[in-house]
């Protein structure tokens, strides 16, 4: 299968302070890839560098055909905006429409089946703040999807969200698999990027470890990307190396 | 029922209260319409600056013997991009460049209109406004101007929203970010200076703001919110002036009270989010 998306020695420095250094990986079609690292690690920065919102310092993305859909971080969003669940999707298809153009009935339903797919269409007119955040996510998912991304970026989407809401996102990103789409992902959970995910990107500032997850995640890997100290306070980091260092690859289920 | 009539039908027999009442409806809507996107992107403090900024522009204006309007459309295009400039740079926070900007910009138009002796008068409708004032040509260039204004809402409608509610999404969507909002800038420029002459520039600020809140209060969707916006500014403004005609008080000011009393009853009884639904809410969950 042909890389997807293929980034080269991608370096971005801001004013000279380096946010990411030297960083090259390939993403496969349809591969799931979480994306972990402490805060500062260059995340933001290096979603923002695969949609070319910041120009990196050297290196560069290649991403041949692919669309990106980003999936905005929940927080970042004023939710008592007078805006519809529908009218929150039909954001993705502005460009598609084009300048000086309405809505057609074939956007409309593009929305409608987007939303289907999220699970949200029953929710179509409720205003965007009326909604769980869980719920809210999928509906930028929806809005990812109704722009024909092929690549979905998403930006923390399981902070502030709810288990079973975390459990009908990752049932999501299943299905889109299985039509080939690809999805990156950062998230702080690593426990959950371990066992839900194809693919696990370790960052700190440069790409410490990058593979299956179970082989990427050791405790060089994770004392290099958090630092020996920050690794032992912090919970669930903890708790990944444990059961990697006890328990193998069994693969125990921790609630 | 037909004292009613006659109450509402008598001032239309003077000309200047038909025009008044026309440029008010006009500047009624167009207030509402673009003071939904003030009102949603926290502009307020902007479109207060905005008017008072424009004061230079209408001194300069006064000292040519120029049309006061384009006076003040060059000031507010020149400060509305000023403090979009000034705030891009980042060096100083949006608030600060909008407060120093104002402040400046209102003083140098104290100063220069403080040479002028015979101004006092007309200083005054400047700052609450003038609306029986409003000539025929002030009619037709309310008119042209409000309309480029709502065009450009109407036509740009899905790139705004989308600016204002996810700038980043707009950015990953190859929008251009930065030209869009300025255009917003520019609009509300726009619509400062067309209002001028019915509210004045110290009331401006309330024509930007309180219709587009009360209709803020009572809808779902953006151009739900607009359009029951440019009602009630429309509303307020016709109401308004007839309550100067007959009790007598400063037109602008009767304007944006009406619009206010329409503000405080959306935020009571507004269906399922006043305040007094709340708290009967509030009480019987607590009473059972």
């Amino acid at each position: 299968m042909a890389a997807i998306l293929q980034v080269h020695n991608l370096t971005v420095r801001y004013n000279g302070d380096s946010a990411l250094e030297d960083v090259s990986f390939d993403v496969q079609a349809g591969e799931r890839v979480a994306i972990v690292g402490p805060n500062g690690a260059g995340k933001s920065t290096l979603f923002n560098a695969l949609l070319g919102l910041v120009h990196p310092t050297s290196g560069k993305v290649e991403a041949s055909g692919a669309e990106f859909g980003y999936v905005t971080q929940r927080s970042a969003v004023d939710w008592s905006f007078p805006v519809t669940v529908h009218d929150a999707v039909m954001m993705g298809r502005i460009t598609r429409m084009g300048w000086l153009r309405w809505q057609r009935a074939s956007d409309r339903e593009i929305v409608r089946r987007c939303l289907e797919q999220v699970g949200m269409l029953e929710y179509a007119t409720r205003q965007i703040g009326e909604l769980s955040g869980g719920q809210q996510q999928r509906v930028f998912i929806a809005r990812a999807l109704a722009q024909e991304a092929t690549i979905l970026l998403m930006d923390e989407p399981f902070a502030g969200v709810d288990t079973p809401s975390q459990e009908a996102i990752l049932v999501i990103l299943d299905r889109l698999r299985d039509q080939g789409a690809t999805v990156l992902v950062s998230t702080h959970d690593l426990n959950l990027a371990v066992e839900r995910f194809d693919r696990l990107a370790l960052l700190n500032r440069q790409l410490v470890a990058y593979g299956r997850p179970r082989e990427a995640v050791t405790p060089q890997s994770l004392a290099a990307a958090y630092g020996g100290s920050a690794l032992w306070r912090g919970e669930d980091y903890a708790m990944v190396l444990g059961d990697i260092d006890c328990c193998g690859e069994e693969g125990h289920h921790h609630d | 029922m037909t004292d009613l009539l006659e109450l509402l039908v008598e001032p239309l027999r003077y000309p200047f209260m038909v025009r008044g009442l026309l440029a008010s409806i006009m500047v009624g809507t167009l207030c509402a319409v673009v003071g939904s996107y003030v009102v949603l992107r926290g502009m307020a403090f902007f479109g207060d600056a905005l008017a008072h900024a424009i004061l230079p522009g209408i001194a300069i204006a006064y000292l040519l013997e120029i049309n006061l309007f384009w006076g003040a459309l060059a000031m507010a295009l020149l400060t509305a991009v000023g403090i979009g400039y000034l705030s891009r740079r980042g060096q100083v926070k949006e608030d600060t460049a909008i407060g120093v900007v104002f402040a400046a910009s209102f003083a140098l138009g104290v100063a220069i209109l403080s040479t002028v002796q015979s101004f006092s008068v007309d200083l005054t409708h400047i700052l609450f406004g003038n609306v029986l004032g409003v000539s025929n040509t002030d009619l037709w260039l309310t008119a042209a101007l409000g309309a480029i204004a709502l065009l450009f809402v109407i036509l740009l409608y899905k790139e705004l929203l989308v600016i204002s509610f996810d700038p980043i999404l707009a950015a990953t969507l190859r929008l251009p970010l930065t030209a869009l909002q300025y255009l917003l800038l520019v609009l509300i420029a726009l619509t400062v200076v067309v209002s001028l002459q019915t509210v004045g520039l110290a009331l401006m600020v309330a024509m930007l703001v309180t219709p587009a809140a009360t209709a803020y209060l009572l809808t779902r969707r953006l151009w739900h919110m607009m359009i029951v916006g440019a009602i009630i500014g429309a509303v307020s403004s016709v109401a308004g002036l007839y309550l100067s005609y007959y009790v007598n008080v400063a037109s602008g000011a009767a304007v944006v009270l009406v619009c206010t009393a329409f503000f405080a009853v959306a935020f009571l009884f507004a269906p399922g989010r006043g305040a007094v639904w709340t708290w009967l809410r509030g009480r019987r969950a607590s009473s059972t």
